[in-house]
Formats: structure tokens, C-alpha cells, sequence
């Protein structure tokens, strides 16, 4: 299969915390990879390594086959991204939002699609900041998914959104797969990870402890289900 | 192209709904000018001079606009995008800094275009007034104030750490220069104390070569202002580029 995201002992230190301490990993074209681990863990320092908006301190990234330093802009016409934390100007539509997203690449996709499919098709008139938080959610979502992409980083993908919207969510996400779209996600909810991924890592204080299926985290684990199992992975020591 | 138009096309009109801009570049050199007008009319700047006060001030008050949008918006708008994330989201994008920061170049420039034609037809309009100088001169001094003062406020929006200090040093250059450099209050009255202090300011050199090339009146003095305004240009520029910071 071919490798879309190549990641070899990646290490990124802030003072004397290490976010990141040698995490591997490897994400196959049309594969849905889930990075999981509590807050603080390094899920984010990882996405933004391998991303190039940090640079590591050490290891290698390769991004369809590119280091996303050196070819950002070539990289980015094929990789969406949709960061935990982000912005937009005071004031936008959603739709001014879309097409000035939609304007930076060469090719990119039908938004007004993208919008109806996450059900907030009917808001393209509406600002940014009069959104709900699941709505805003949903289109920052759908920005990621506009240029088209090969390979998508979802950074704590269903925060804030409902039971009916994160189906909806999942359900879209699923069709894009079948069409070979490649996910990197982080979640902290294991009954999404358990439905869209197909292999996940575990971090813990930087470190990886689990790395493989979910029938396999399960098995290597005491635990009969993949929350526990997941709970167990990343309980702190009792001593 | 496609980016940068509908960028631009975007960015105006979050800009004209923002009303700042509008206030402080479009409207204030107005009502600057209408008070001069009303208080000095057409007399002559000073006594036995040729041309009228208004006629003498015209140059500085077309540098409001540019001393606005160049010292207050740009640094301001670019910290902001800083600030809120927006210039992250950007960076995974294939838009290069060069493209945002022109975007909003080019929309102060039109601000300050916009209120240039209508300092013009009011002043010739309701005040009588007429441009005696060199157009061509005065559009060369015009983009020459624009570079160096533009590429001030890209210094700022690009070094400065976060939008609140961004806000303190946009204050601190825009407060000064409007007042001191006799884009409101006329350079030939101050006291001359106040005009050797004010000749540091890079505005104050702006205002002198556009209100030569609008009088008419020789250029042969202008090599120093000429100099140290393209200097500031080169300088700010580069260093706003070079140390261009996406977070």
C-alpha cells in the first residue's frame, strides 16, 4: 500500500517538557488513522510537526512523499487541515469564508456541496461568529475538505458537535474514504475512533504505548472493551 | 491572480464593515479640510506668499489617509490575523506571505487613493482651489510617502508579538506623525523648536515633497527627504518580509 504519511522517531522538546519522544507512524492511501491520548499528550505537537507548522527537533516527515517545510506550497494545493484552535476574520459570511479558502488553491471542490452534506447549507449568508459552536465546527470541517484533498489532518474532529452531527460527520467522512481520502484524526471519544479508524497510536507524555488495530488494543489489553482498554493504556501509575 | 482577487475582493469588504478605516481615512482629512477652509479660505499662506493656505496645505492632508491606513490598519489587521489564528490556517494553505500582505496593501492604497479625489473635488469645488505644481511630481512623491509609510506599518504588523502591543506602537508612530509632522496642524505655524523635532519624523519629509510638487515649487531641496524615505522603504520592507511571522 502505498504511504501517505511517513513519520520516523519524530521528537519535539519545549524547554524541558517533551511534547513529542520518538513517535513512528505510517498512514496507507485511504486509511483512517487515529492519534489518541489525554490532553497534553503530544497529539497536537505531532499533527503540527508533521505538518510543518513546527519543526521537530529531531526524526524525519515525509507528507505524500514531500517534507512539508521545503515544498509548502506544493504540498498543501493536496492536504487539507482543520486545526483545533483556529480563526477567522471578524465579520465573514460563510460563504465569503468558502470562497476565499476555495480561491487559494488550483482545483478546488464544490463548497455549497460540502456545506448541505454537513448539514449548514442553508447558513451560507449567515457570519462566521453567529454560528453555534457545532456549526462552526462543522464548516471549518468543510474548509479542510475544499481544496480536494488526498490526505486530511482532523484535529479533534467532533468536539461540540450533537449525536445526530457527528453521524452525520462520520457518515461523510466514511464516503470520502471509499473514494481514497486519507484521515489523520485526533478524538477523544472511542465510540468515533472505534466506527472511522482502521489503525491508531496511543500517546502518552509524548511517548507512544499502543500502537495497532483496535481489535488488537483490546487484546493486548485486560479490558473487554476498547474504552477501557484505551482508559488502561493511558492511566497514570499509581506510584 | 484568482486568489488575489477574490482575497482582495473579500478583505474590502470586511474592511468597509469594519467603519475604521472609513472614519479615520476617508472622513477625517475631510473634515480636516473643510475647518481650513472655512477658517482661512483663500488667503495667502503667508504674507506676500503667491498661493493660498489652502493651497499650502493640500500635500499634508492627503497624507492623513496614508498615515491612517498605512501606521494604524496595516499593522493593526495584520496582528489581528496573527492573533486570531487566521494567518495559521493560512499557512497550511499554498497562500504565500507576499500575497496576504499585498492584499492589504493595496486596499490601504485605495483607501488613500479614494480620499485624495475627494480632498481634491472638495477643495476645488467649494474652496476654490487649484493645484499649481507638477502632477507627475506629485504622484511620484504620492507613491513614494505611500512605500515608506506602508512599509512602516508592515514592519510593525509583522515583528510586533502580539495585537495589543501592535495597537500600542501603531499609537505611538500614528498620534505623533498626524499631529506633528503638519498633516493637521500646519507645519508653518509651529514654533521652530517644534519643526526640528518634527523633521525626524518620516512623515513630516513625505509632506515637504508633496507639498512642493503641488506648489510648484522647486525640487532641488527634496534630495534629502528623497533619500531617507527610500531608505525607511528599503528597510522596513525587507525586514518585514525576512521576519515574517505566521504565529
Amino acid at each position: 500500500m502505498e504511504e501517505v504519511i511517513k513519520v520516523r522517531q519524530l521528537t519535539k522538546s519545549y524547554g524541558k517538557k517533551r511534547a513529542a519522544d520518538g513517535v513512528s507512524l505510517t498512514v496507507g492511501r485511504g486509511q483512517v488513522f487515529g492519534l489518541l491520548g489525554a490532553n497534553g499528550a503530544g497529539k497536537s505537537t505531532t499533527v503540527e510537526c508533521i505538518l510543518g507548522t513546527k519543526t521537530p527537533d529531531s526524526g524525519t516527515v515525509e507528507l505524500l512523499g514531500l517534507q512539508p517545510q521545503r515544498n509548502r506550497k506544493k504540498l498543501f494545493e493536496r492536504v487539507g487541515v482543520q486545526f483545533q484552535e483556529t480563526g477567522y476574520q471578524e465579520k465573514i459570511t460563510v460563504r465569503e469564508l468558502c470562497e476565499a479558502t476555495a480561491s487559494l488553491y488550483k482545483t478546488a471542490g464544490n463548497y455549497s456541496e460540502l456545506l448541505k452534506r454537513f448539514g449548514i447549507g442553508d447558513k451560507t449568508k449567515s457570519f462566521v461568529s453567529s454560528l453555534s459552536g457545532g456549526e462552526r465546527q462543522r464548516l471549518f470541517i468543510a474548509l479542510s475538505l475544499i481544496p480536494d484533498p488526498e490526505v486530511v489532518f482532523l484535529d479533534e474532529l467532533t468536539t461540540g458537535l450533537d449525536a445526530k452531527a457527528r453521524r452525520d460527520v462520520w457518515k461523510c467522512l466514511a464516503g470520502l474514504r471509499e473514494k481514497g481520502l486519507s484521515i489523520l484524526l485526533t478524538s477523544h471519544f472511542m465510540d468515533e475512533v472505534e466506527t472511522l479508524c482502521d489503525e491508531i497510536c496511543i500517546l502518552k507524555h509524548g511517548k507512544t504505548v499502543f500502537y495497532g488495530t483496535i481489535q488488537e488494543a483490546v487484546g493486548k489489553s485486560p479490558c473487554e472493551s476498547f474504552e477501557d482498554a484505551y482508559l488502561w493504556y493511558t492511566q497514570e501509575e499509581s506510584v | 491572480m484568482k486568489a488575489f482577487g477574490t482575497m482582495l475582493k473579500t478583505e474590502l469588504k470586511l474592511s468597509l464593515r469594519g467603519m475604521d478605516m472609513f472614519i479615520f481615512a476617508i472622513c477625517m482629512p475631510l473634515v480636516v479640510l473643510i475647518l481650513l477652509g472655512i477658517i482661512y479660505g483663500a488667503e495667502p499662506a503667508s504674507e506676500g506668499a503667491d498661493y493660498s493656505f489652502l493651497q499650502q496645505s493640500f500635500g499634508a492632508l492627503c497624507s492623513i489617509s496614508i498615515c491612517a491606513g498605512g501606521v494604524m490598519g496595516l499593522p493593526l489587521v495584520v496582528s489581528d490575523y496573527r492573533g486570531k489564528k487566521i494567518l495559521k490556517r493560512f499557512r497550511v494553505t499554498p497562500v504565500s506571505p507576499a500575497l496576504i500582505l499585498t492584499v492589504q496593501v493595496v486596499i490601504y492604497t485605495i483607501y488613500s487613493l479614494l480620499s485624495l479625489l475627494l480632498l481634491y473635488l472638495t477643495a476645488a469645488l467649494f474652496f476654490g482651489y487649484e493645484f499649481t505644481g507638477s502632477w507627475p511630481q506629485f504622484a511620484g512623491g504620492y507613491l513614494l510617502v505611500i512605500l515608506s509609510i506602508f512599509s512602516i506599518g508592515m514592519m510593525v504588523g509583522g515583528i510586533a508579538p502580539n495585537s495589543k502591543i501592535a495597537g500600542v506602537i501603531a499609537s505611538l508612530l500614528y498620534f505623533p506623525m498626524l499631529i506633528f509632522s503638519g498633516a493637521t496642524l500646519p507645519y508653518e505655524v509651529m514654533p521652530k523648536a517644534l519643526q526640528t523635532v518634527a523633521d525626524v519624523l518620516p512623515l513630516t519629509q513625505g509632506i515637504k515633497i508633496l507639498k512642493s510638487a503641488s506648489l510648484g515649487l522647486p525640487v532641488s531641496d527634496m534630495t534629502l527627504p528623497l533619500i531617507l524615505m527610500s531608505g525607511i522603504a528599503a528597510v522596513c520592507i525587507g525586514i518585514s518580509i525576512r521576519f515574517f511571522r505566521w504565529e
